[in-house]
C-alpha cells in the first residue's frame, strides 16, 4: 500500500499508514481537497496549510477564544478540533467576513467603537459574534456578554466589544448590513 | 502536538462497539479527549468518530422516560423543545455549560464518560435520577449515576462499551441548580429537586470526587453547615479549600430556597 500524499501543511507530516484522512471542505467559499494527518488541528490546517493566518492560536485549551472559527455555522475552537472533521463541512474564518474591500457590519462596528487595540483576540470575537447573531439577531446586552464569555480580551475591558456587537446587530436587523 | 492515531468513521452503532478497546476509543466533540491527548494523559492508537452515526444524537420522549442520545451536544440539549418542556432544569443547566464553543462541540456522553468532577451534568443528572445505557458486543446494561461514576475521571464503563443514551424518568423532578463558575468549569455546583414521591434530594457537585447525594423528607432536615463540613475540596486557582467550603454552605442554603419556591 502506498503512503497517502499529504498536503503541504507543516504539521501534516505522517509516517504511519492510516494516520491521514482525505478531507474535502469548503473554506470561505473555496473548495479544498487534500490529505491531512489525523493529528492536524483545524487551526494548523487553516494557518499552515491554507495560509489563512487571521485565525490566531493562544491557550490551546479552548478557553481563550482567539482560534474561534465556524464549522457549518457552529462555533468551534480550531485549536482543539481535528482538521479531519471538516471533511464534507463548510468552514468560515475571519478572512471570509469582508466582501472585497467592504467590511462586514460587525467589522465596521468594531472599528467605530474602538472594540480592539492590539487586535489579537479580534478574529475570535468577530466569529463568535457572527455565530451569536445568526442564532439570535436581536440579543440583549446580557446575552451578548454571556455568549462571548469564553473569549478573552486583555486590551479593551470588553465594553466597546459588547457595544459594537449590539450596534452591528441593530444595523443588520435594519437590512443595512455589509 | 497530538500523537499519531487512526480515525474510523462507522455509520452504525454495532460497527462502533465491534472495534472499541482500551486503545481504540469513542470520539465525538473532542472537548475532553483531545485536551487529554495534547497533555499526554491519554494516548489512544485509534479514534472511533461517533459524529457520523445516525441516531446517537437523537432526543426522544416516551410516557416514562426522556432519552438523550450520548452524541447530543450540550447545545442540542439546551435548545431541544422536548427537553425544555419535559426536563426544564436540565435544559437550563445545559445553556450554561463551559463556553459557547464547548456547548456546540462537547457531548453529553463525553462529559459523563470523562467524569471530570467539576461537571454541571454529573450533579444535575444525579439529582433527577438519570440512568445510563451502555452497549457492547456482550449486550446492554443500565446503570444509575452512582453506579456509573466511581471516582474522579473514573467510571464503570468497560473499554469495549459505548454509552448509548441517558434516560431521565418522566415526570422529571423539578428543582433548581446553582453554581459558582469563574473558569470553564464550575467551582461549586449544587442541585435541589423534589422527586415525584415527594422526597427532597440535594446534590453537591464539583467540590467532591463524586456527586454527594443527600435525601430527606423535608428541606428543613438538610443542614448546609454540616454539608460544608463534610466536603473536602482541594485548593486551586478557583479558591482555597476553606473558601470553597464556605461557598458550598451558602449555595446549598440558596438552592434549597429556590427549590422551596418550586424551581424549574
Amino acid at each position: 500500500m502506498s503512503e497517502p500524499h499529504v498536503s503541504e501543511t507543516k504539521s501534516a507530516t505522517t509516517s504511519r499508514p492510516g494516520s491521514a484522512t482525505e478531507v474535502a471542505t469548503t473554506v470561505n467559499g473555496v473548495a479544498h481537497r487534500s490529505w491531512v494527518a489525523n493529528r492536524t488541528t483545524l487551526a494548523s490546517f487553516l494557518r499552515d496549510g491554507l495560509t489563512l493566518t487571521g485565525t490566531k492560536v493562544s491557550c490551546e485549551l479552548q478557553v481563550c477564544g482567539v482560534c474561534s472559527v465556524l464549522v457549518d455555522g457552529q462555533p468551534v475552537s480550531s485549536c482543539t478540533y481535528l482538521a479531519a472533521d471538516v471533511d464534507g463541512r463548510t468552514v468560515e474564518t475571519v478572512e471570509g467576513l469582508a466582501s472585497g474591500e467592504r467590511l462586514h457590519a460587525l467589522q465596521q462596528a468594531f472599528v467605530r467603537n474602538f472594540a480592539l487595540q492590539c487586535g489579537f483576540c479580534t478574529p475570535g470575537f468577530l466569529m463568535m459574534s457572527k455565530a451569536l447573531l445568526e442564532r439570535n439577531p436581536d440579543p440583549t446586552e446580557d446575552e451578548v456578554r454571556e455568549y462571548l464569555d469564553g473569549n478573552i480580551c486583555r486590551c479593551t475591558g470588553y465594553q466597546p466589544i459588547v457595544a459594537a456587537v449590539l450596534e452591528a446587530a441593530a444595523e443588520m436587523r435594519g437590512g443595512r448590513s455589509a | 502536538m497530538l500523537p499519531e492515531f487512526t480515525i474510523t468513521r462507522p455509520s452504525r452503532i454495532d460497527e462502533v462497539i465491534d472495534v472499541l478497546s482500551a486503545d481504540v476509543v469513542p470520539y465525538a466533540g473532542g472537548t475532553e479527549l483531545l485536551l487529554a491527548m495534547k497533555m499526554g494523559l491519554l494516548v489512544p492508537t485509534g479514534l472511533v468518530d461517533l459524529k457520523r452515526v445516525p441516531g446517537l444524537r437523537e432526543i426522544a420522549v416516551s410516557d416514562t422516560a426522556l432519552l438523550i442520545g450520548a452524541g447530543a451536544t450540550h447545545d442540542d440539549v439546551a435548545r431541544n423543545e422536548l427537553v425544555r418542556t419535559s426536563a426544564p432544569l436540565l435544559a437550563e443547566v445545559e445553556t450554561r455549560v463551559g463556553n459557547a464553543r464547548v456547548r456546540a462541540q462537547g457531548t453529553v456522553g463525553g462529559n459523563l464518560c470523562f467524569a471530570e468532577p467539576r461537571s454541571d451534568l454529573l450533579a444535575v443528572l444525579a439529582a433527577i435520577d438519570a440512568s445510563l445505557v451502555l452497549r457492547s458486543v456482550r449486550g446492554e446494561r443500565t446503570l444509575s449515576m452512582s453506579e456509573f461514576v466511581l471516582g474522579p475521571y473514573w467510571t464503570d464503563r468497560a473499554d469495549d462499551e459505548l454509552l448509548v443514551h441517558v434516560s431521565i424518568p418522566m415526570p422529571c423532578p423539578a428543582g433548581a441548580y446553582l453554581k459558582l463558575q469563574i473558569t470553564e468549569r464550575p467551582t461549586v455546583g449544587v442541585a435541589a429537586v423534589r422527586t415525584s414521591s415527594g422526597q427532597c434530594r440535594l446534590v453537591v457537585g464539583s467540590v467532591v470526587e463524586v456527586p454527594l447525594v443527600i435525601t430527606a423528607e423535608s428541606w428543613e432536615e438538610i443542614d448546609p453547615v454540616a454539608i460544608a463540613r463534610e466536603v473536602e475540596p482541594v485548593s486551586d486557582i478557583a479558591g482555597s479549600s476553606e473558601y470553597k467550603k464556605h461557598v458550598t454552605e451558602v449555595y446549598v442554603r440558596r438552592v434549597i430556597g429556590l427549590a422551596q419556591g418550586g424551581g424549574r
